[in-house]
């Protein structure tokens, strides 16, 4: 992978270990493999195509799903493709949370909010390195997406949640708490309109001529991880393919390419097929990519349960409310409701975990029972009847740690913080009633902010600076669109309001043959 | 031009198939043989060491056999010791019956699996205690998922759950 020349000879060979490796065939395998090498790289199109659809859509998650469901209402017959055994990708495993700003949520909470006010935010996070035009999209769109994915695809939303750095709270969260309910319902409503979902499908390369995306060459039957699994096929795409292949956060080799620093010391939260071959496949076919060295981590994971966890749950709900602490100090030392870049270098800089906390009222109104429940079964969040029980489980010195306790209540009673400048919940409650709550917080990779480029149409833009006639591309896969930093629950919203685009867009295109 | 290739080798791709789907065993040549009996272990693993010393000889046996020693209740039972598609063989389950007949075998339906085992809704109820959550009825798929995502028949099984979660199941 992102080994231009040796990709195409490592996949001929790969094809002649799987057909049997018969030794009479060495021979003229070794003669044969220079050739195919080039012609693969050159692009080559095969004589006979498997199979034809007008639109090809590779990924299950958000923006994929989205996409097929638009693509087959422009008219389209249209194939989704999965490497995985399993659908969804990071979709199904994902929080829940959807950002629209002036939703109908916020309108019963009286929470004012505009399109303007989360560009900005989107703006200020990205530190201003956002492909404005694609931020705005997201923006603008947004609250039509969610309200798409509610009636249209029907979703249940039914909870308004805060997101660090964010202005006010305008992430609206699904009734079970995962990304599960937008995808399964996606999944249910692509099949009910005739679209093919197939798993076990890699992409493989991209066939491309004369600027033009015909089709792909894929692998049937693979069996993840096996790359020698499968056999190989070529699919026409008589209008276009939609990548939605998401990000490459468990892509070690790729990553350190970008950010040397992510060696496999860090974990990630995502699903184990978010690897970048996809993404590589499209830059072999001309696509440019941006921004790749923008890695995200989230501060909220916990070093006690594995993955993306239960504790990022609690984390975020908590935020605003209850105080996050050195533990060698006992004190605070960053701003608990900053984004997530700020965040995860600021844990990062300790050394070792944070711990956060809050008391049974403000864990009480703030989490989900069931969350919080889950997360205490599997150890990561502790409950405490005293504070300086929460002092030795941690290994923090007590008076420190007690008067930075009490510091913070008076913050929460004045509702600022002068120390770190946290912002601070009106319905916030100063942290006294036993029992409390408290976890451990170690960032892990989380999301991958570049990508290939895009236009407002979800166009995949070539290295000539000229769209890929034919390529269309949505979710995290892109780059640009949240510039340095990703703001917690704007990728539903950027996998929704660009799958939908890409999706219009790829089923509403010409048809090449 | 590999395509080409790929079409003219048919029974070499069986031949591929067959060892791809074959057990691993530590340090021996497996060759599968589709006719043997289910108990024949020598006819695929040849001289191999595959049962404990001094096990009584199998090549007549079949599942119910078998349970005669290794009740499945019990800490003897076959589950974690042999694959599953040995034990569906013994109980006089055939290649076909999963594979289907075709010249090429294709990869086990989830419609094939639930001709015996289901329906789904059985299997939900059936693991309801598992705890901490019911692997057939999780958050992210609900009892959408393929069996073969996790019970493999011809090499280790899988614990999905465990890519992300500290689940401790025994998966058979």
């Amino acid at each position: 992978m992102g080994n231009d020349g040796k990709g195409g000879t490592d996949l001929s060979r790969r094809r002649f270990l799987t057909t049997g490796g018969a030794a009479a065939l060495a021979g003229a395998a070794a003669a044969a493999i220079p050739g195919a090498a080039r012609a693969a790289e050159a692009g080559a199109v095969p004589k006979r195509w498997d199979e034809t659809v007008d639109v090809v859509v590779v990924g299950t998650g958000f923006a994929g799903l989205t996409a097929a469901i638009e693509a087959r209402n422009a008219g389209a017959k249209v194939l989704v493709l999965d490497k995985m055994p399993v659908h969804g990708g990071n979709s199904i495993i994902n929080g829940g949370d959807f950002a629209a700003p002036a939703n109908a949520f916020q309108k019963d909470a009286g929470v004012q909010d505009s399109p303007e006010l989360m560009l900005k935010d989107m703006l200020k996070a990205g530190a201003y390195l956002n492909h404005v035009e694609l931020a705005r999209m997201v923006a603008e769109n947004a609250n039509a997406a969610l309200e798409w994915s509610r009636t249209y695809v029907g979703a249940n939303f039914n909870r308004l949640n805060f997101h660090g750095g964010h202005s006010v709270k305008r992430s609206v969260q699904t009734a079970n708490q995962s990304g599960s309910e937008l995808v399964n319902k996606l999944l249910a409503k692509a099949r009910s309109l005739g679209v093919e979902v197939r798993l076990r499908t890699k992409l493989e390369r991209l066939v491309v001529k004369d600027g033009r995306v015909l089709g792909l060459q894929v692998r049937k039957g693979y069996a993840w991880p096996r790359e020698d699994s499968g056999e190989p096929a070529f699919l026409k795409a008589r209008r276009g393919v939609v990548l939605a292949t998401g990000g490459f956060s468990q892509d070690v080799k790729l990553r350190q390419v970008h950010d040397p620093r992510l060696t496999d010391k860090f974990e990630s939260t995502n699903h184990p097929g978010a690897t970048g071959e996809a993404l590589l496949a499209a830059c072999q076919a001309g696509a440019m990519d941006v921004q790749m060295d923008w890695i995200q981590l989230g501060p909220w994971t916990s070093p006690d349960e594995k993955g993306f966890g239960q504790v990022p749950q609690v984390c975020e709900r908590i935020v605003g409310y209850g105080l996050m602490v050195d533990p060698k100090t006992g004190k605070r030392f960053f701003k608990e409701t900053g984004n997530r870049k700020e965040r995860a270098d600021a844990i990062v800089l300790l050394g070792h975990p944070a711990v956060i906390l809050g008391d049974s009222v403000n864990v009480g109104k703030q989490v989900v029972p069931k969350v919080l429940n889950k997360a205490m079964e599997a150890g990561a969040v502790r409950r405490f009847d005293t504070l300086e029980a929460i002092a030795q489980a941690y290994g923090i010195p007590v008076q420190p740690f007690l008067e930075q306790v009490t510091r913070w209540n008076g913050f929460v009673e004045k509702k600022s913080d002068p120390d770190l400048g946290c912002m601070i919940f009106p319905d916030a409650k100063p942290n006294v009633a036993p029992p409390f709550y408290a976890m451990r917080l170690w960032p892990r990779v989380h999301h991958t902010m570049g990508g290939l480029v895009i236009d407002t149409e979800a166009r995949v833009i070539g290295f000539d600076m000229k769209p890929i006639v034919g390529l269309f591309a949505a979710g995290e896969v892109t780059g640009g669109v949240h510039g340095a930093v990703r703001l917690g629950s704007v990728a539903m919203a950027d996998c929704v309001v660009f799958g939908r685009i890409a999706g219009r867009n790829a089923g509403g295109g010409k048809a090449w043959a | 031009m590999a395509s080409k290739l790929l079409k003219t080798s048919g029974p070499a791709l069986l031949a591929a198939l067959l060892v791809t789907l074959a057990p691993r065993v530590a340090g021996a040549t497996v060759r599968l043989d589709p006719k043997a009996r289910p108990g024949d272990c020598a006819a695929c693993h040849g001289a191999a060491k595959v049962l404990p010393p001094g096990h009584v000889a199998t090549r007549a046996m079949k599942a119910a056999d078998c349970a005669r020693c290794h009740d499945p209740a019990g800490p003897k039972a076959l589950g974690a010791k042999l694959p599953s598609g040995h034990r569906h063989g013994l109980a006089g389950v055939g290649c076909a019956d999963c594979h289907g007949k075709a010249a090429k075998p294709q990869p086990a339906s989830v419609e094939a699996c639930l001709a015996c085992h289901g329906p789904a809704a059985e299997l939900v109820k059936k693991t309801a205690a598992v705890k901490p959550e019911n692997p057939h009825d999780s958050p992210h798929w609900g009892p959408q998922m393929e069996c073969s995502v996790c019970h493999r028949q011809h090499e280790a099984t899988v614990n999905w759950c465990a890519h992300c979660h500290t689940f401790d199941f025994k998966v058979p």
